[in-house]
Parts: structure tokens; C-alpha cells; sequence
């Protein structure tokens, strides 16, 4: 199928009425669990996950991809209203945002992050539709070692992922991929670590790992933080008017940073994080009033929401053209794809076309939605914000307990998602990141099943990973891109000592 | 010796791994097979191992705000337990008692215990949640939840 005829079945996909549903679903959700203090994409998407069970996988991934982007805009609006980001990716939208708020311009600062967001999100699908197909052809023609070489670059986000110790972020990362080797091993179905239970045989499934460590943990916070004061009344909000100026002042880093962002969101580990913040800085030099950054700048607030959103569709490159995942959002959203029976990677856009464009052609739709469902519905929507957090913990542990309870028919994994709730929240407590955790859970899995296929297939000759080309690139890029963030956090270190 | 909180973590990884490792070593191996199931399990428990010692060498870098993240009350380390203790009857009964009930139940008595003091809306969520979950998986997802004791 060729690039006009898969984008045509894209948005047949997309334009049907089913699909037009399923992505205002998906971005109402996102938008609504995004903006839930602690809650961020990875939880809004697991938590979505069971809702998908026995869907058309179609509709289901065109909705998870507007839960994704969806809450990715919803956690700006913690930033902007509470200063109390869902996620990291949103950390730099509050450094103006929220001075924005406490003027009595709330209203204005949601409706510059509405708009930034969606011209973020319109260039940076643009240049998904560009680059997701070529990678996919050239990926097309991996066999296991280059794979494997894949799977570990894929890896390699660990070391970026790591927030303070680096070798933390590599415990948690080695954690991950131990969890991944309980069960049976297909290849010569010896059960490892299982204990004699039969419940172990199958291995831990993704969705137990991903509510634990995201959803519950992040419920042990919330009870701590329950009487935290929350935003009473939408008519703080103000007008969501903005003046031509404004419209002048944001039309120029969205465009820049849209670009920064897609590119940054490509790189395994970057993400929307290392994104935004590198768009918040860039803007700042490049401004002829860096001074007003930080109170209240309209460029301050655009340049990072431009650039998280167009972030969020890069990631979906490596995602959708090589099956690998690059960051701890995009791990839970592969599992979202395995749980619907479907593969992504090179072979996605032969296989399955109609998932393949209907994705990306349904993020036109989606950032429309974004904007027309959000602008209006801004301060009827941040009502959420008043919900009473006792009540808010209560139903995300109902909703993350039957999620999994749905797949599992088995109370045994109920009792393991409070136990790796547990863990994840004595990861957070000690500060051991738990992104390279899921990351390495799932990609571990894949990994040692391709070393071992590469391996059996070389008769246990090693130099198979080297003598083939595209494995040889992919692991000198691995080695540069896992050495590359550790060199320059030990060099930073050795400044400031 | 272990006065920092890296030395104590960095002393209970170091165990773990050793299990690990105890454990790996014992999968059982077959010939002609050039990475056998335990090869992999073996690097990482290693792997583990080191990493381990050094984190119990590394010094505790952690900002003020991770260290504040540490120190929970005392009265929210009960909550926190509370709700755990009532999720983990929740699992024990979901079976017996059914969905519906124990989901009510759950959150009227979680929300109530965490400091939520609006009886009313508490018992309307408490009963409106449950019923609307249960009517989108089994009615338009056709997965059976539990029913136990309800008729439906």
C-alpha cells in the first residue's frame, strides 16, 4: 500500500463515525485523568487498558492514542491551576503558567497552552506521517541480531531517564528485566522463578506491573497529600480571551519548538520532559525579554506546551515503525498493543494498514478535538479539580483493581498489584525512578528472546551482532547514547564540586 | 556502617541478588543449546549484584524534597496502611460477596476513612460507580464480573 493510499485509509478509519467517537472519547478521558493531580499518561492509559477488552484493536488504539495525547494536554492544566504537575512533561508549562493563574489570567494561560498544544500537535503529525513510514521500510529487513541492537538503543533511555542517580535508574532497570524472566521460557519451557504456583507459569502480566508502580504508588501520595487544598471555584479562572498580540507572541516558538520537540521525542529517553525544558531554555535565550520569563511570559508557556505535544507524536515513531518503545509512556502503550493481539513495528504497516494510518490520521482529528472540546469546556472541565481526594483515591483503586481482575479472572494478581503497588511507592520514597522499571520489564522480555533466537541461529558465534551492519550501527549507537547522559552528569557533578 | 539510607538499600539488593543468582544457578540446563534459560538470569543477578555495591559506596545525592518524600507522619503511614488492609478485603471477598457490594462498600468505607465527610454524596458515588462499571463490562463488554451473592 502506498503513502496516499494508507493515509486515505487512515482517515477512512478515523472519519468514520466509530472513530470520530472513539477519539473524543479517548481526548475527553486523557484530558480528564491527565489533569488529576499525580496522574499522568502512563496512569490514564493503563487505566484504560481494560476498557479496551474485546474492542475493535483499531478504534481501541486510535482511543489510547487520545488518552495519551489527551493527557499529556490535561496535565498542563494541573500545572497552570494547582502548580501541581501530573507529570514531569508538564513541570516546565507551570514555570509561567501558574504565575499566570495567580494574576487573575487563568483562563488566558489554559487557552495559550490549548493553542500551543495543537499547533504542536498538527506540525509534529505531519512529520510522523513523513518519517514513521521510511523508518518502517528500512526496519523491515531486521533479523534477531539487529533487533536485538534495536531493543538495547531502546535500552539505552534508561540512563536519560534517570532524574538523580544514575545507578538507581540502572537497579531499577536490572529489577524490571528480572520480573520480565519469571515464567516459563518459550524456547526451552523451564519455568524460572515461579515458586511450584501455576499462577507464575504465564509470567507477570504488564498490567500489574504498570497500575502497581504508577496508579497504586502514586495512590500512597495521594493519601498523603489528601488534604491538600484544591482549587474550589471555576470562576477563578478569568477570560480565556486572547488578544492579537498574545496570538502574535505564541504563533512563533509554537512553530520552532513543534520541530524541537517532534525531533527530541523521536530519541529514546528524551521524551516530553527533556523536551519542554529544552524548549522553555531555547525560548528564554532567544527572547529580547528573558527577564519576564517566570512570571507570567506568553512565550514561557507557549514554547514548552508546543513542544511536549509535538514530543508526544515523535515518540510514536520508534513505537509504530520498530516496535520499541523509548520511554515508560510509550512501554505501557506497546503493552496496550500486545493486549490487543497487535504488533507493532515494521511489519505494522503491511499487516495492519488501517492501525497503522488510522493512528496517526486520527491525531488530526484528535488535536481539533483538543482544541474545540477544551477551549470552551475549560472551566467546566477543571470541575474535576474539585473532586474530593479522599473519594478520587477510593475509585482509582477500584478502577486499577478490576482492570486487572478483567484479564485475569484471578485474585492471585490483585494481591500482586498491591504488592508492586507497595514497591512502587517505596521506589518513589527512595527515589529509584520507575519508568526504566516498565521499560526494561517490557522490552527485556523481547531482548532476550532475539539474543537467543541471533545466538542459536549463529550456533552461539557472538560475532554475529557485529558482522552484520545494521546491528553493528544500532549497538555503537546504543554505547554512545547510554555513555552520553552519564558523561555529562559525572562531568556536571565534577563542576559543581 | 549504615548510616545512610543508600548502605541499607544498597545491603538488602545485595541479598537479593545473591538469591537470585542461588536461584538462576539452579535452572536446570540443556545441551545444544548455545544461551540456555539461565544465561540471561545469571548476567542480570550479577549485574544486580555490583550495581548493588555500588550504591552502598555511592553517596546519598538526593535533593531536600526527596529526602522530605521519606519522612511520612505517623498518622498518614495508618492511612496509607487503612486502605491497604480494607483493598486486601476487598480481594479476599470480591469472589464470595460479588462485585457490586464489595465495590459500594469499599469506596463508602475508604472515602470515610481517608477524612471524606459528606455521607450522602459518598453513598451515591458508593453505589452509582460500582453499578456503572459493572453494566460497561458485563452488559457492553460481555466480561463477567463477580456476581456472588446478587442475583445478576
Amino acid at each position: 500500500m502506498g503513502a496516499i493510499e494508507g493515509i486515505l485509509t487512515g482517515f477512512e478509519v478515523a472519519l468514520s463515525l466509530e472513530g470520530i467517537l472513539f477519539v473524543l472519547l479517548g481526548v475527553f478521558v486523557g484530558t480528564f485523568i491527565g489533569m488529576l493531580p499525580g496522574l499522568g499518561p502512563i496512569s490514564a492509559i493503563a487505566i484504560m487498558i481494560p476498557i479496551t477488552y474485546g474492542m475493535n484493536p483499531t478504534l481501541a488504539l486510535v482511543m489510547m492514542a487520545g488518552v495519551y495525547y489527551g493527557a499529556v494536554f490535561g496535565g498542563s492544566t494541573s500545572s497552570i491551576l494547582l502548580n501541581a504537575p501530573g507529570i514531569s512533561g508538564t513541570v516546565a508549562s507551570s514555570f509561567d503558567g501558574y504565575p499566570m493563574a495567580q494574576n487573575g489570567q487563568a483562563g488566558k494561560a489554559l487557552a495559550i497552552a490549548a493553542i500551543s498544544s495543537f499547533i504542536g500537535g498538527s506540525i509534529s503529525v505531519i512529520l510522523l506521517m513523513a518519517f514513521a513510514p521510511m523508518l518502517s521500510s528500512v526496519a523491515i529487513s531486521f533479523g534477531p541480531p539487529a533487533y536485538f541492537a534495536l531493543m538495547l538503543l531502546g535500552l539505552t533511555a534508561i540512563a536519560s531517564l534517570s532524574e538523580g542517580s544514575t545507578v538507581k535508574a540502572l537497579i531499577s532497570a536490572v529489577i524490571g528485566f528480572m520480573v520480565a524472566t519469571i515464567g516459563i521460557d518459550p524456547q526451552t519451557g523451564t519455568a524460572r522463578y515461579t515458586f511450584g504456583s501455576t499462577n507464575l507459569l504465564d509470567g507477570i502480566d504488564f498490567l500489574i506491573i504498570a497500575l502497581g508502580l504508577f496508579a497504586i504508588a502514586e495512590v500512597g501520595y495521594l493519601i498523603i497529600n489528601r488534604h491538600k487544598k484544591s482549587i474550589t471555584d471555576a470562576k477563578q479562572l478569568g477570560s480565556l480571551k486572547l488578544s492579537k498580540q498574545d496570538m502574535k507572541e505564541i504563533a512563533g516558538p509554537s512553530g520552532r519548538q513543534s520541530i524541537l520537540g517532534f525531533v527530541l521525542g523521536i530519541l529514546p529517553g528524551a521524551g516530553a520532559t527533556i523536551a519542554s525544558f529544552i524548549s522553555y531554555i531555547s525560548e528564554k535565550r532567544l527572547s529580547k525579554n528573558p527577564e519576564t520569563f517566570g512570571k507570567g511570559a506568553v512565550k514561557g508557556l507557549a514554547a514548552p506546551e508546543a513542544s511536549n505535544n509535538a514530543a508526544t507524536s515523535g515518540s510514536f515513531v520508534p513505537l509504530l515503525s520498530l516496535g520499541i518503545p523509548g520511554s515508560g509512556t510509550t512501554a505501557v502503550m506497546l503493552g496496550a498493543f500486545l493486549v490487543l493481539g497487535v504488533q507493532p513495528g515494521p511489519m505494522l504497516m503491511g499487516d495492519n494498514p488501517e492501525i497503522f494510518w488510522g493512528i496517526i490520521a486520527s491525531m488530526y482529528i484528535g488535536n481539533v478535538f483538543l482544541l474545540i472540546l477544551n477551549l470552551p469546556l475549560i472551566p467546566y472541565i477543571a470541575r474535576v479539580l474539585t473532586v474530593p481526594r479522599p473519594l478520587l483515591i477510593s475509585l482509582v483503586v477500584v478502577f486499577s483493581l478490576i482492570g486487572v481482575y478483567a484479564i485475569s479472572f484471578s485474585t492471585f494478581d490483585l494481591y500482586l498489584l498491591l504488592a508492586f503497588g507497595v514497591i512502587g511507592f517505596l521506589m518513589r520514597m527512595f527515589a529509584f525512578p520507575a519508568p526504566p522499571f516498565i521499560l526494561a520489564f517490557i522490552l527485556g522480555g523481547m531482548m532476550e528472546q532475539s539474543f537467543r533466537q541471533a545466538m542459536t541461529s549463529s550456533n552461539g558465534d557472538i560475532s554475529v551482532f557485529f558482522t552484520n551492519n545494521i546491528s553493528l550501527v544500532l549497538i555503537i549507537l546504543s554505547v554512545l547514547s547510554f555513555a552520553f547522559p552519564i558523561i555529562k552528569s559525572m562531568r556536571q557533578n565534577k563542576k559543581e564540586a | 556502617m549504615l548510616n545512610n539510607v543508600n548502605r541499607k538499600i544498597g545491603l538488602i539488593l545485595f541479598l537479593i541478588s545473591a538469591g537470585y543468582l542461588l536461584m538462576s544457578y539452579q535452572l536446570p540446563t540443556y545441551p545444544y543449546i548455545p544461551v540456555d534459560a539461565d544465561a540471561i538470569p545469571i548476567t542480570l543477578g550479577w549485574i544486580l549484584l555490583v550495581l548493588s555495591v555500588a550504591l552502598f559506596f555511592s553517596e546519598d545525592k538526593d535533593t531536600e524534597e526527596q529526602k522530605a518524600k521519606r519522612h511520612i507522619p505517623k498518622k498518614d503511614v495508618k492511612a496509607i496502611a487503612g486502605v491497604f488492609v480494607l483493598a486486601l478485603i476487598f480481594i479476599t471477598l470480591l469472589e464470595v460477596v460479588g462485585f457490586f457490594i464489595m465495590t459500594a462498600l469499599f469506596i463508602f468505607s475508604s472515602s470515610k476513612f481517608l477524612g471524606y465527610e459528606n455521607n450522602l454524596v459518598n453513598a451515591i458515588v458508593s453505589v452509582c460507580f460500582p453499578l456503572i462499571l459493572y453494566s460497561i463490562f458485563v452488559f457492553l463488554l460481555n466480561i463477567n464480573l463477580p456476581q456472588g451473592v446478587m442475583p445478576f
